[in-house]
């Protein structure tokens, strides 16, 4: 789409190639650092869909994603050290899986881009992990404000009976977080989310939160401080692979997101201060439901042009 | 006394049509190179030029074309409720850039048949046959989608849906543009024509050609190189990122992770 606006506030992204108004980066930056500041998330599946929207090529929108979360999830995991609310033993097992998971993400992301099937397998993993997380937090957080509500003392779902989890073995006992389980799960979860960084462009907190407080059971001070601990290194590496791989990441576009998404962020933790803790999850579980529902949607609506054209090599010639 | 006269006139006029010079052309743009920087949002580019003997019936052509690249079309087929890319087509050496100006609408300048000669307007672009090239290392006939056969001639009626398809998209970027009458003729067989680079511009060698139209033939021709390149901060970025992949991840990381910092500073202080 040709965008004509005044020279000075148009700026040419010279990865993506295309000219962007620097105040929509920005802002958009402003607006999902709010969100993610709200609701402790990245905030990634909700800016990649946008900046795919506003004609960053996928590719360039996926990789430059990375640093822009490496930005974030370091001030957040570095306010959570010195709080001491982050899991270093923890983090270190889910990054190990990461690790792995990251290196697996970026080839698959370059095989699924020469088959020409990379949208609709970047769109198909939305659909599925939005609606499948977005639904789960959804019944939970009413649940919640529902019991809330009755004035009933809210149980504590975390000391249910032993579920699988507890029943694999090759245990580790994780002091700050006072668990004893096995080392699987976590480093189950850690490849998941290392190669949904590298494929859906998303730091992964919103699988990692839940599937922490769920399957891991970890108390809930320390799940989001270990989360962006693991994210900030998962996403640095997926940086440094797409780079070197791809040459797909736009240092220009991370870094105007960037500063939109560090003040926003500020504001975003501020205003989360006055909401209740299950208001809050119920607030991110419905849009990360309306998201996967648009995703959803344009996949199943009659597009406007049946045919997609794409570039054989890929972009960014000599 | 009036039939020699006449003859004498219409002897005259023969000769002043063998006296008149050999049509030609000449032109130059503006720019020999354009760059790219980071407030690119676009470019007009003017093509001066000249003439020689220009009629009336004359009309003048200019055709800009960028660099080629390989674009793959794939047809977009519900499967199962939803739309799916199918049926990819391997289109190679299409320009990523294609204007045209014109003195008069294309289609009363000359036949179809005589355009598509010198390769003028977009349906000459595509008269060639699409090439299914297996795009992974592996086997073709085992890459889904890509059939073994040979690849249909260009007059197939399957593949014009794809044609148009590149045309659409080309348009929809601005990237294939038609000028009717962007071609100005000043006196004395000069001529001017202004043509526009979108903020999509793709970087590389480009060609202007100018053509000379007489009772729908090309009777003269003329060729002028652009460049369009990044220049300044772009291209310092592209180039390390295109050069030096690796350590310009590394830095994108560092730089990351300062910001990052900053921010913690900023606010986090009290």
């Amino acid at each position: 789409m040709p965008r004509r606006a005044s020279r000075p506030v148009q700026i040419y992204l010279p990865i993506a190639e295309i000219s962007v108004n620097i105040f929509l980066l920005l802002g958009l930056g402003g607006g999902i650092g709010f969100l993610s500041g709200l609701f402790g998330v990245g905030g990634g599946f909700l800016m990649t869909p946008i900046l795919m929207f506003i004609g960053i090529p996928p590719t360039v929108a996926v990789s430059t994603q990375a640093p822009q979360i490496v930005a974030s999830s370091f001030s957040g995991a570095l306010a959570h050290w010195k709080r001491k609310t982050l899991d270093v033993k923890m983090g270190g097992l889910l990054l190990s899986g990461g690790v792995v998971g990251s290196f697996f993400g970026v080839q698959l992301f370059a095989y699924l881009r020469s088959l020409g099937q990379i949208d609709l397998f970047i769109s198909l993993s939305y659909v599925g992990f939005l609606g499948v997380i977005g639904g789960l937090m959804f019944l939970e957080s009413v649940r919640s404000i529902l019991r809330a509500r009755s004035g009933q003392p809210a149980t504590a779902p975390r000391r249910r009976r032993r579920s699988w989890v507890e029943q694999l073995p090759v245990k580790m006992r994780f002091p700050s977080s006072g668990l004893y389980i096995s080392i699987f799960p976590p480093i189950a979860i850690g490849f998941l989310v290392g190669v949904l960084a590298a494929i859906m462009g998303v730091g992964g907190g919103f699988v990692m939160v839940p599937a922490m407080i769920y399957i891991l059971r970890m108390p809930t001070n320390v799940v989001v401080g270990t989360s962006l601990f693991q994210i900030l290194f998962v996403t640095a590496l997926t940086t440094v692979l797409q780079a070197g791989q791809n040459q797909t990441v736009d240092i220009v576009l991370a870094m105007l997101l960037i500063t939109g998404g560090v003040v926003g962020a500020q504001f975003g933790a501020r205003a989360g201060r006055h909401i209740k803790a299950e208001e809050l999850r119920a607030l991110l579980a419905f849009m990360v439901l309306a998201v996967c529902f648009k995703i959803g949607l344009d996949l199943v609506v009659t597009p406007s042009d049946l045919f997609v054209v794409t570039p054989v090599e890929p972009q960014g010639g000599p | 006394m009036l039939g020699a006269l006449l003859l004498a006139l219409s002897l005259q006029g023969q000769q002043t049509i063998i006296q008149t010079e050999a049509p030609s052309i000449v032109a130059a743009l503006t720019h020999e190179t354009v760059e790219i920087r980071e407030d690119f949002v676009g470019q007009e580019l003017v093509l001066y030029g000249a003439t020689r003997g220009l009629t009336i019936q004359d009309e003048i052509v200019v055709v800009l074309r960028g660099p080629e690249y390989d674009l793959r079309v794939m047809r977009k087929e519900r499967n199962f409720g939803i739309w799916v890319n199918s049926d990819p087509l391997v289109f190679a050496d299409v320009p990523s850039y294609y204007a045209i100006a014109t003195s008069l609408p294309l289609e009363n300048i000359a036949s179809d048949d005589e355009l598509a000669e010198s390769r003028i307007g977009l349906p000459s672009l595509f008269a060639r046959q699409p090439v299914n090239m297996p795009l992974t290392s592996t086997a073709p006939d085992e890459t889904p989608g890509f059939e073994t056969a040979a690849p249909p001639a260009p007059a197939d009626p399957d593949i014009l849906p794809y044609l148009q398809a590149i045309a659409r998209a080309g348009e929809r970027q601005a990237l294939y543009a038609e000028a009717q009458r962007g071609v100005e003729v000043l006196d004395g067989g000069l001529f001017r024509a202004t043509i526009s680079l979108p903020p999509l511009t793709p970087v590389g060698d480009y060609v202007a050609d100018v053509y000379l139209f007489r009772a729908g033939r090309v009777v003269a021709s003329r060729s002028a190189a652009l460049r369009v390149e990044k220049a300044g901060l772009e291209r310092f970025i592209f180039d390390f990122a295109q050069t030096l992949p690796w350590l310009y991840g590394l830095v994108c990381v560092m730089l990351a992770v300062l910001a990052g910092y900053i921010a913690d500073v900023l606010f986090n202080r009290r």
